[in-house]
């Protein structure tokens, strides 16, 4: 169940750090990287299923970080993970088509399972583009 | 982007078509998955909306404090939330319910305004000296900075020379290194209930403040203000620096004391002095102070008063009036050698004199202490603790022609402000008095009428101990727990009493959680003392080796009042006490809680069968979650049943229950799919319909239970009365019921004549995802019996851990969170419920028979359908 690959974005290196290692510990292919620059590039040369960012970072910030994520893989789930309880942001990261928009600090167990969900989505959304383009088949 | 909506067009064509080929019946199986996991996401989201909702409640209701941090959190998790319910539905039947997106901005939008609502900040000065500052500069300089001001400028007390550094610096400060979003970040981030969690956030963002830089024009501005000082002081002059905190004093507060103070500060430090004094506004002390009186953080600005330094020979603090009794208007003049620090701090015994405010005015008692130690200035910086030499440690601090200056000038600011005031003074080695600030007294209740009414009340308890001085009245009971050591107080638990060496301000950090304070040492005049009053717990102060005479962990009763430690509970003591008031009400913060509560919870959309039940007419977060939680079942429902797919169409249960009932397969609640009209019992794989069915079946139903003839007329009037509950209504649910079932989820709506149930439920590994949600509504009998039968239930229901609400003639209950076993067994008390309480509603006028089946159905629970459970099988057999 827990058979993919997850980025995590933030810039708080020991907090990447320590939930890399404690979502390896359950078995997922979980990486870190520290920027939404960073997390661009690594998305094009790895295969990467839900992505986990945080909102508030220097350099490009959570909410554009997104909206290039969305662009590059629409199919890509984005969970939001934040400090900064801020309203607006949230709501306007949930339109641009985030999957939840989390608050720190986050039992690890629960991380998990909103993992477990997106990636089910995802899955999900490409069985069925699967299998339209099978329908499709020749035509496209 | 755009491929993908093509794609999602294509599919939802293919969807309605009639005629599959296997190709598009695997599309379909897909689709169908794909709805389900949907459907899925937004009960897990309405489920959090609705434990947001309750959490938000309770702390409205509950005495555990909250911040804004809390509220922020809880109004940003719950728009999460609910716009994820939205777009879940939307994607179960795209564009039909789009109306929602539009009332979501509009409640996401007040929530909004409620919670931006900013304090500007006044005034364009970042420093103000004191010749300019009076009561109308409050909101720039603090209410202590003002009133120094004042006392100053006004009233022409002696006052040293100094200025304020306002709360347009402290915001320049604070901006400059963008300070609040990095503290209300870090505050989010922590348990502020675990107290060591709140002892290193507070240890954390005070660090985070000192090693911020201060902006250069604020830097100059404060050593252009020193330079002026020097004029006026002398060359090298040293300050004192204090806190002067804006936005406190809304509720009656008595903590402006509290915040850190700088002595004998030279012109080198001004800066970091600075910097530490604004850094305790996060004192462990501080912030659960503000926490548990309501207090918006962002609104206290930091202030801080920068005063020439006197050299004090003595010093102490004036009450205008005796704080503990409000019935006792003498003066009351606390002295100690050297600076009045001591005093505050309750570091030293003091000297006490009370003067009669009867003309003339006359010194009534004069209460010497042995004065062992006293504060004074260094020559270069900074105070120490030294030892009284010679006869002084037991002379007295001050003469009497000094006592009766302080006298007069507490009259003098008692009339000017037109109530009791609490003054701090110093005499210089001149022997001239400076007052150093001085603000509003806070007076207790008083004690005079229980003291006389216990003196011949015989108590029935064994005293323990005796002594010491009322620092705040009142009587509790509860575990020693005696704190010696700064670690110590880490342990504190909730409702201990705090046994303590000495009076210290930082013990302050406890009160909300101890019922009781006992000191060896410490000043009534003191910090803790007026906290203790504030929060109404208890406390005596200077009982002699207390710390070693009590052990952690002693139950004792504290008689603050009779200055008595009991043994044990006194009942006869404690039934007096008052009650712990609810600090919170009626603070700002509790204030935007509750505004925003108007958002969230108010409840409109009761009825779905009501013509008001429409997505425009949700006004509220709840409204949004209520709404589109029955639109989601329907639609999942309907789903299956327009599409002419056996594999989910809906099945006949195969069973010997006289009913009919009927199943829906969502996803794998079927151990293997089945053609045709019937699905064998054994074939069901959903854990949850499975032990709903044990529950069903494990005492067979005896019919309707005799009604007498009132009862039956009472049933026949409604049903004339009221066409809707007719049964052959047309409705998708008619007297049918439906279980809707994937391995962990069971949905079932049942329709028993007119009644009305609905049960939905997850049992799966996550333990915080599992939920048993029980509806019961209606009644073929007048309203009167079905309100009875509601409560009935109800009350059933929460005799097994279920939360139950009645709404008119409806239960709503819940239960969440547990592990799997545990939910099962509750399913299976809902399962037989919903068998054996239908037409009890026509019985429920008669207590003798709701008793009688009150005890049937608990002794049934207890004995068949929890005690020994049947065979799963029992009760059905395949045909």
């Amino acid at each position: 169940m827990n058979d993919f690959n997850v980025m995590l974005v933030d810039d708080e290196g020991e907090f990447l750090d320590t939930l890399v290692k404690r979502l390896k510990k359950r078995n997922l292919n979980a990486l870190g990287v520290r920027s939404g620059e960073e997390a661009l590039t690594t998305l094009k040369n790895n295969p990467v299923d839900v992505v986990v960012l945080d909102v508030k970072m220097p350099g490009m910030d959570g909410i554009e970080t997104l909206k290039q994520i969305k662009k590059l893989c629409p199919l890509v789930e984005v969970i939001m993970l934040t400090g900064h309880a801020n309203m607006e942001v949230a709501i306007e990261g949930m339109e641009l088509g985030a999957f939840d928009y989390l608050m720190k600090p986050m039992e690890i167990d629960e991380l998990l399972y909103k993992l477990q969900d997106a990636f089910k989505k995802k899955q999900l959304h490409e069985s069925k583009i699967d299998s339209v383009e099978e329908e499709l088949g020749p035509k496209r | 982007m755009a491929k993908i909506l093509d794609f999602f067009r294509k599919i939802k064509k293919i969807a309605h078509r009639d005629e599959l080929s296997s190709a598009s019946a695997e599309e379909l199986r897909n689709a169908f998955k794909a709805r389900y996991h949907n459907f899925q996401l937004l009960l897990s989201a309405n489920n959090k909306t609705l434990e947001l909702m309750s959490e938000m409640e309770q702390a409205l209701h509950g005495n555990q404090p909250f911040g804004m941090s809390f509220i922020r959190a809880n109004c940003t998790a719950i728009s999460v939330n609910v716009f994820r319910i939205i777009k879940n539905l939307d994607q179960l039947a795209p564009n039909k319910y789009k109306d929602l997106y539009e009332r979501f901005r509009i409640i996401q939008e007040q929530i909004n305004l409620v919670l931006s609502k900013k304090k500007q900040t006044q005034g364009e000065h970042l420093i103000l000296p004191f010749s300019m500052v009076d009561k109308n500069l409050a909101d720039q300089v603090g209410s202590k900075m003002a009133n120094v001001g004042e006392v100053k400028n006004q009233l022409e007390l002696r006052v040293p020379e100094g200025f304020v550094i306002t709360s347009l610096g402290y915001e320049r400060f604070f901006a400059h290194n963008d300070l609040q979003s990095e503290i209300d970040r870090r505050l989010q981030a922590s348990e502020v209930e675990q107290l060591d969690q709140l002892y290193a956030l507070s240890a954390d963002i005070q660090q985070l403040i000192i090693r911020s830089t201060v902006p250069e024009d604020l830097e100059t501005a404060i050593k252009e203000a020193y330079r002026a000082l020097e004029k006026v002081s002398g060359a090298g002059c040293k300050v004192s620096m204090r806190s002067s905190a804006l936005g406190e004093d809304a509720a009656g507060t008595s903590f402006a004391g509290q915040y850190r103070s700088q002595l004998n500060v030279s012109a080198d430090n001004l800066i970091e002095a600075y910097k530490e004094i604004v850094a305790s506004k996060y004192s462990l002390q501080a912030i659960s102070y503000r926490l548990n009186r309501g207090i918006l953080d962002e609104d206290v600005a930091m202030c801080v008063g920068c005063m020439v330094m006197v050299n004090a020979v003595a010093g102490g603090v004036t009450y205008s009036r005796n704080p503990l009794n409000i019935r006792d208007d003498s003066i009351f003049i606390n002295s100690v050698w050297g600076l009045p620090k001591s005093v505050v701090d309750g570091s030293v015994a003091s000297d006490l004199f009370v003067v009669s405010r009867e003309e003339p005015l006359t010194i009534v008692r004069r209460d010497i202490k042995v004065k062992e130690h006293k504060f004074v200035c260094y020559p270069e910086e900074g105070v120490c603790r030294m030892d009284v030499t010679g006869d002084s440690h037991t002379r007295a601090s001050l003469e009497d022609h000094q006592v009766m200056e302080l006298a007069d000038m507490a009259l003098k600011l008692e009339e000017y402000y037109g109530g009791p005031q609490d003054i701090e003074w110093a005499v210089d080695p001149n022997g001239d008095i400076f007052v150093l600030q001085c603000r509003p007294l806070i007076q207790s209740e008083g004690t005079d009428k229980r003291f006389q009414t216990l003196d011949r009340l015989v108590v029935d308890g064994k005293v323990l101990l005796e002594g010491g001085a009322t620092a705040s009245p009142g009587v509790a009971s509860g575990p020693v727990f005696v704190v010696t050591r700064n670690s110590d107080t880490l342990q504190f638990p909730r409702g201990a009493v705090l046994v303590i060496p000495q009076a210290l301000p930082r013990a302050a950090a406890l009160l909300n959680r101890a019922v009781a304070v006992i000191t060896e040492q410490g000043s009534v005049a003191g910090h803790l003392a007026n906290v203790a009053r504030e929060f109404g717990v208890p406390a005596i102060f200077g009982i002699p080796h207390v710390t070693e005479l009590l052990k952690s962990g002693d139950i004792v009763t504290v008689d603050a009042d009779g200055l008595r430690v009991y043994e044990d509970r006194v009942e006869s003591l404690l039934t007096k006490a008052q009650p712990k008031k609810n600090l919170m009400e009626g603070s700002q913060v509790y204030d935007i809680l509750q505004e925003v509560m108007t958002w969230i919870n108010p409840l409109h959309l009761l009825d779905p069968d009501s013509l008001d039940f429409k997505a425009k007419n949700c006004r509220t977060y709840h409204d949004i979650t209520r709404f589109s939680h029955e639109k989601s079942v329907k639609e999942m429902f309907n789903f299956g049943s327009e599409h002419h797919f056996s594999e989910r169409a809906s099945k006949q249960l195969v069973c010997d229950v006289p009913m009919l009932w009927w199943v829906i397969n969502l996803d794998d609640g079927f151990k293997e799919d089945v053609e045709g009209k019937f699905v064998q019992l054994d074939n069901i794989m959903s854990i949850p319909m499975l032990a709903l069915w044990e529950g069903i079946v494990a005492v067979p139903w005896e019919g309707p239970p005799p009604v007498d003839a009132k009862g039956f007329m009472s049933v026949l009037l409604e049903a004339t009365a009221n066409p809707a509950l007719d049964p052959s209504m047309p409705s998708p649910y008619a007297n049918r019921n439906y279980f809707m079932v994937s391995k962990n989820f069971c949905s079932l709506s049942s329709r028993f004549g007119f009644h009305f149930c609905t049960i939905e439920t997850l049992v799966g590994d996550r333990p915080n995802e599992n939920y048993v949600s029980f509806q019961l509504k209606g009644g073929a009998a007048d309203f009167q019996r079905r309100l009875r039968r509601a409560s009935f239930v109800g009350s059933i229901l929460e005799e097994f851990g279920f939360r139950a609400e009645i709404k008119e003639d409806g239960v709503f209950s819940r239960l969440e969170g547990y592990d799997q076993e545990y939910m099962k067994e509750k399913l299976k008390i809902v399962g037989y419920l919903i068998m054996h309480t239908r037409q009890l509603d026509m019985i429920m006028s008669n207590d003798a028979s709701y008793h009688h089946h009150r005890a049937k159905l608990m002794n049934d629970i207890q004995t068949v359908v929890i005690g020994s459970p049947p065979e799963p099988s029992s009760g059905v057999h395949a045909e």
